[in-house]
């Protein structure tokens, strides 16, 4: 864990790190934790698009080290293992508390409950959904709505900014 | 469309006559009326802040109105990819310059008089209106005009309404806790100004002509029909606008869209054939604007609005298709 922290700020030197990056690949979990913490990284930093670019790279980074066929580690790396697989599940608890906290606009307890749908209607019990921010795959649909809304009518184009909101990916666009 | 105005007003006097903000109301509903037929009768420039849960943008409009009834306008985005959208009557054609691409979206405006927010008649069955003390933004007096919902169904709205244009300065949507879901607020503005087709023109027009050009939504307008598809379970103060088959950008095929509105907030449900990749469920949202999708019968339904997100989900998880009519494809 610390190592792993290590290599994410750059503090070890070359072989240290590439011990590590093998490490990485060859355990799931530990490849978990990574993600995680440059998942909190980035949700610390507000940064939401950065962590799916790192992960892939660093994916990719992975795929490109030379296979390392070294027999399985002994029993006391699978404490370690399970140690660590036990803090990555602590910090992806936290870190979705986090986005939960940070995005609190977004009610985890969906307003679904109070709607007074009676439930013969509703083909299925509505499931509990918490909203994701848009990444911009409804723009089309958000245009054609737009004209439509009284509050185009009333605040004229300003509303249309939500169509081409920044956040949305670019590469949506 | 104006001679609805008496009876609105003689109705909200009935309903209000107990209570002691009857003149409030009223009062409020004079300056939402002053603040709706203010977009189709003033020129304006300036500069506006988008918030909307923790991000904010800045962006520049400038807005003409003809006494034709013509609407020309500009918006530009100032903060990021810079991002530019020119509405030309009925037509919008944003321009997305880091991805090359213009998208044009076209309505018919024969089937939006139904649409004017001059039609308030839903906003007290559905808001209380209060009017708040005199404020001041971006340097204008405005007055505080709010909308609180009376139910969980619909998003509040808070409005500054520059007392001599009428112009909104500042419009806040809020959710229940009083949180704001998003908020546009001029920073600068110069009401006035005559009419100069290069400030509503975009700067990429010349440049735009490689660029990818999706003009699907202009090929078919938009033309009534029945789809076939009826809301079991329609949210309580929501009122069918209008059912259209039209053409969307980036769809092969036509889509059915109905619009719902409560006189503020608009809610639309748009039906295409189930594409390729089959999606499940998913709850979005874009600012104020909650989006779901949901298959129901080998279709792909997508509802959108100002609403929250248990107003699109009552709507979409309502949805049927009549049994004595196949939707027309």
């Amino acid at each position: 864990m610390d190592k792993i922290s290590a290599l994410m700020d750059g503090e070890l030197d070359e072989r240290q790190a590439r011990q590590e990056l093998v490490r990485l690949r060859q355990q799931r979990e530990l490849r978990e934790s990574w993600d995680t913490f440059h998942l909190i990284g980035d949700a610390l930093r507000g940064d939401a698009l950065l962590s799916a670019n790192l992960k892939r790279r660093v994916s990719e980074r992975l795929a490109q080290e030379p296979i390392v066929m070294a027999p399985r580690r002994r029993a006391a790396r699978k404490i370690v293992t399970y140690a660590l697989s036990a803090a990555a599940s602590i910090s992806a608890v936290a870190l979705v508390g986090w986005v939960a906290i940070s995005t609190s606009t977004v009610s985890t307890q969906p307003e679904i409950a109070r709607a007074p749908a009676p439930a013969a209607i509703l083909p299925a019990p509505a499931p509990q959904m918490a909203s994701v921010p848009s990444e911009g795959s409804m723009n089309e649909y958000l245009l054609a709505h737009q004209g439509f809304s009284p509050s185009t009518a009333i605040q004229g184009v300003a509303p249309y900014i939500r169509s081409v909101s920044v956040s949305q990916p670019a590469k949506n666009r | 469309m104006k001679a609805v105005w008496p009876v609105v007003l003689l109705g909200l006097s009935a309903a209000h006559f107990a209570l002691a903000d009857s003149g409030d109301a009223r009062e409020g509903l004079t300056w939402l009326r002053k603040m709706a037929s203010a977009s189709n009768q003033i020129n304006y420039s300036g500069t506006f802040v988008y918030q909307h849960r923790g991000l904010s943008e800045t962006s520049r409009i400038v807005h003409y109105a003809n006494p034709a009834g013509g609407v020309f306008e500009k918006l530009e985005t100032l903060d990021g990819p810079a991002r530019e959208v020119i509405r030309s009557n009925d037509q919008v054609t944003c321009y997305l310059p880091s991805s090359k691409t213009v998208i044009i979206e076209q309505r018919n405006a024969r089937l939006l008089p139904a649409l004017m927010p001059e039609r308030l008649t839903g906003i007290t069955e559905n808001y209380a209106v209060k009017t708040g003390p005199r404020d001041r933004v971006a340097g204008h007096e405005c007055q505080v005009v709010t909308l609180e919902p009376k139910d969980s169904l619909r998003y509040g709205r808070h409005f500054c309404v520059e007392v001599r244009s009428g112009l909104p300065l500042r419009v806040r949507t809020f959710g229940e806790k009083n949180e704001t879901v998003e908020s546009f607020a001029f920073t600068q503005l110069m009401v006035g100004g005559s009419f100069n087709r290069d400030k509503v023109k975009s700067k990429y027009a010349a440049r735009s002509q490689k660029w990818r050009v999706d003009r699907s939504a202009l090929n078919v307008s938009e033309r009534p029909a029945d789809s076939g598809w009826v809301i079991n379970n329609q949210p309580a103060g929501f009122k069918k606008l209008m059912e259209v088959r039209r053409m969307v950008s980036g769809r092969a095929d036509s889509v059915a869209q109905i619009v719902f509105s409560d006189g503020i907030a608009a809610v639309s449900v748009f039906i295409e054939s189930m594409p390729k990749e089959r999606q499940g469920q998913t709850l979005t949202h874009q600012g104020a604007v909650s989006i779901y999708t949901r298959s129901v019968a080998d279709h792909m339904v997508t509802v959108l609005g100002e609403a929250p997100a248990a107003t699109v989900m009552q709507i979409a998880n309502s949805l049927e298709l009549r049994t004595n009519a196949a939707a027309k494809q």
